[in-house]
């Protein structure tokens, strides 16, 4: 953390930004992607195709919520962590669809 | 990052964090995205748009089609597509008076009977019909088309079984090609499976009007011309839409397309004679009208979501990022916004960047739940492709059950198959009363013969103007039977679930597939705002740091101010010089259409260098005086060249014709004022280097324009 802090000042906020963009636009949609698989697989639609189409409506609404969560959050770690619990979630969901 | 700064590692108002991601996510793709809402704009009106620039066309009367005319309409379908399975005939609309006609080849029908008929193609289809249409017209109007017509056809021969009747939207059918592929064609399409739904629900209503989109044919035609040229299958509108979708699938279709592909040219005449699967006439007197190729409104409405000259599928996807940014420039725009309300009645004019700042602000929150629809049913129409991971997940076993699923949302037509015995149709216009009486007056939008011909014919009739927005994505429909003339049971309406409706709502708003023109016209208001609140926002985004920094202008600032030159300013002018080429290149040049496109891009090049070599406020000036000139002359242009003058376009109530115009009119005086008031400005940097600005206390500003501390 000292070596982290020691860096020039805009050069580590280069750094955030970089990291953050990284994260909004990778992640989120790795969020969106992953979200709209468990959604599609798992919303109770007797008509799956509905369940697709809802999923994917989700899941612009679902990137749309991780970019603004990683750009407003405080720290780059809370922005990783706020994308890896909804994560873990729909990766849950999915498996237990799968295999439970 | 110069002009705003912030810090991210500490912790710090919400508004400033979106503040910064407003104004990057906005500026970033910014001129892309005006673009795409320019074009796009421009687009619910380019059935109205194609048929001004098909002034062959002009003179057809708005008049209901009588008798003579159908049974001119017949003798040519007669001559010309004795053997089709179904022929279509688009009757006269206030957005395109003319009578259409087009078939739909009983060879291409593929042995898949079931399938063939269901329904959904149809919906499908005119989904598709809509774009379809417009390639349709094209063809009809240009010829050129012909051949994408039936390229399209076959491509989607599924489709074009189904829905035969559609076929004539089919032909538009980029979309509805490929639609028709994917869906009914069974080539599945299955990403764009929702979408498209519900693009159907709103081509279908759409159609009718649109039916007109026959006339249009906008896209069609150019893309008879050029793609042929450019040795692309038409029917790649088939192909487009799919996705990336399974290879079998696509295979399957590319092989339709290239059936289509030859067919056309088989029926098209090379493509080159003007006769082939749609043909217009003029209602009243039921003589065939021959338009001039172009590339029409649907190279405007191409660009929108494909841009041009490049991979369409890779061409989507950059379209739906830049959409994704907008998404995002939008909400945190409207988290920094806290006071949207109250700033929305502020305008403060002559005070520099606080008026831009007023003037994004009231553009935006104008119309926002416009921009906001907008956007997201943008996203949502490419969810398919956008998301792929939806469809995977709830089908392991395959995209071929998606489609098939998918396909169930339509119900399956029941019309019988032909009996192979001779008979002759029945007085259609005979049947248009009855069923105008049926209807309490309302009129036929469409009519579709399946099996002309033969004893099984059957004749359905749909409503021009169906009732409500979004109402369902059932038109009013009656069936005869084609030789008795007698009622049949009509078709069967389909129930949309929750989903299903809010699928085709997002689709049908962002298409503006409306029969009336009150909505379109809103819609079209609320893109013209949309993209003064982009062009203002990227102004703001030069405008606020000139002030911040005196001296030598940093290299980024000035990249920034030429691209905004460029975008902005550029694609105004480079859109009224692709109008102008329409009227100025030859009629009879056979690659007209591609040279109006080229036109187009060669002034907007010329606009780029111009912005490139010109001071700043120079170059805005002489581009938005040329784009104001060039725009307040078209009236005057489409009168010397051929068309109908605007007092000949008002005694005839051709309200198309008179939009156009008056539109180029007030487009053109309101540029040339813009210019003449850029002329006059002084910049504001210069004034407060004399005095302090009043009213600037941070307290007032927005955050957008607030500097970190």
């Amino acid at each position: 953390m000292k070596t982290w802090l020691a860096v020039d000042p805009a050069v580590r906020q280069r750094i955030d930004v970089g990291v953050r963009t990284v994260l909004a636009v990778l992640g989120g949609y790795g969020l969106a992607l992953l979200g709209a698989a468990a959604l599609a697989a798992g919303l109770p639609f007797d008509f799956r195709p509905d369940a697709v189409s809802l999923a994917i409506m989700l899941a612009f609404v679902l990137h749309l919520l991780a970019i603004i969560w990683v750009f407003a959050t405080a720290t780059v770690i809370r922005a990783v962590v706020g994308l890896a619990i909804p994560a873990a979630f729909f990766g849950l969901w999915l498996l237990s669809i799968r295999f439970g | 990052m110069k002009g705003q700064t912030m810090t991210f590692d500490q912790p710090r108002p919400l508004r400033q964090s979106m503040s910064w991601l407003h104004t990057w996510s906005g500026l970033l793709l910014g001129w892309l995205l005006f673009a795409i809402f320019v074009t796009g704009t421009l687009s619910y009106f380019r059935n109205e748009i194609t048929f001004w620039m098909q002034p062959e066309l002009h003179g057809a009367q708005p008049v209901a089609t009588d008798q003579i005319a159908f049974l001119r309409a017949l003798a040519l379908l007669g001559r010309d597509a004795p053997d089709a399975q179904q022929w279509s005939l688009t009757l006269p609309t206030p957005r395109n008076p003319t009578l259409g006609l087009s078939w739909q080849a009983a060879e291409n029908r593929p042995p898949a009977g079931d399938v063939a008929r269901e329904r959904p193609d149809q919906s499908g289809i005119r989904g598709e019909g809509e774009e379809g249409g417009r390639r349709g017209n094209r063809g009809q109007g240009g010829a050129p088309s012909p051949d994408s017509a039936a390229a399209e056809r076959s491509s989607s021969d599924g489709a074009i079984r189904e829905r035969p009747n559609r076929e004539g939207m089919r032909g538009e059918g980029e979309e509805g090609g490929r639609r028709g592929n994917r869906g009914q064609g069974g080539a599945p399409s299955p990403d764009s499976a929702a979408t498209e739904r519900s693009s159907s629900d709103g081509a279908i209503r759409e159609r009718p009007n649109r039916g007109g989109m026959r006339g249009e044919g906008e896209e069609g035609g150019r893309r008879g011309g050029l793609q042929r040229e450019q040795g692309e299958p038409d029917s790649l509108a088939a192909i487009e839409d799919r996705p990336p979708v399974g290879d079998a699938a696509r295979e399957r279709s590319n092989s339709g397309e290239a059936r289509g592909a030859q067919r056309q040219q088989g029926q098209g005449g090379g493509g080159g004679g003007h006769r082939g699967p749609r043909l217009v006439l003029d209602p009243a007197s039921g003589s065939t009208l021959e338009g001039r190729p172009t590339a029409g409104g649907n190279f405007l409405y191409r660009f929108h979501f494909e841009l041009y000259g490049m991979d369409r599928i890779w061409a989507r996807w950059i379209v739906g990022i830049a959409t994704m940014f907008m998404f995002v420039a939008l909400v945190s725009g409207v988290i920094v916004h806290r006071r949207i309300f109250k700033d929305f009645f502020t305008f403060r004019p002559g005070k520099g960047k606080r008026s831009w700042l007023d003037a994004h602000n009231a553009s935006s929150v104008l119309s926002l739940p416009f921009h906001l629809i907008i956007t997201f049913s943008g996203l949502v129409l490419f969810g398919n492709m956008l998301v792929p991971s939806a469809q995977q997940s709830a089908y392991p076993e395959g995209l071929d059950a998606y489609r098939a699923e998918a396909r169930r949302m339509f119900v399956p037509s029941d019309i019988p198959k032909p009996s192979g015995e001779r008979a002759p149709l029945t007085d259609l216009a005979a049947l248009v009363a009855v069923a105008q009486n049926t209807w309490n007056g309302e009129r036929v939008g469409s009519i579709t013969i399946t099996h002309p011909g033969d004893r099984n014919a059957v004749i359905e009739m749909r409503q021009m103007n169906f009732p409500g927005l979004t109402g369902g994505r059932n038109i009013p429909t009656l069936r005869f039977d084609g030789v008795t003339g007698e009622a049949l049971a009509t078709p069967p309406m389909r129930e949309s679930s929750l989903v299903q409706a809010i699928g085709s709502t997002l689709n049908l708003l962002h298409r503006g597939f409306f029969a009336t023109p009150v909505p379109r016209w809103l819609l079209f208001l609320a893109g013209i705002g949309g993209s003064l609140m982009i062009a203002s926002g990227l102004i703001m985004w030069s405008v606020s740091r000139a002030r911040k920094s005196p001296g030598p202008v940093p290299w980024g600032h000035r990249l920034v101010e030429v691209t905004n030159i460029a975008a902005i300013a550029g694609l105004i002018v480079a859109i009224a010089v692709h109008f102008w080429a329409n009227r100025l290149i030859p009629a009879n040049l056979a690659t007209r259409a591609d040279w109006e496109i080229y036109a187009f891009f060669i002034a907007w090049a010329i606009m780029l260098l111009h912005a490139l070599l010109r001071p700043g406020k120079a170059a805005w000036v002489e581009q938005l005086a040329c784009a104001g000139a060039l725009f307040a002359l078209l009236p005057v242009v489409n009168a010397a060249t051929g068309g109908l003058a605007l007092p000949g376009s008002i005694g005839r109530g051709l309200g198309l014709l008179i939009g156009f115009d008056l539109c180029a009119l007030v487009s053109g005086a309101g540029l040339l004022f813009t210019a003449y008031k850029v002329h006059n400005h002084v910049p504001r940097a210069r004034l407060a280097a004399e005095k302090p600005l009043p009213g600037t206390e941070p307290a007032l500003l927005p955050a957008a324009m607030e500097e970190a501390a």
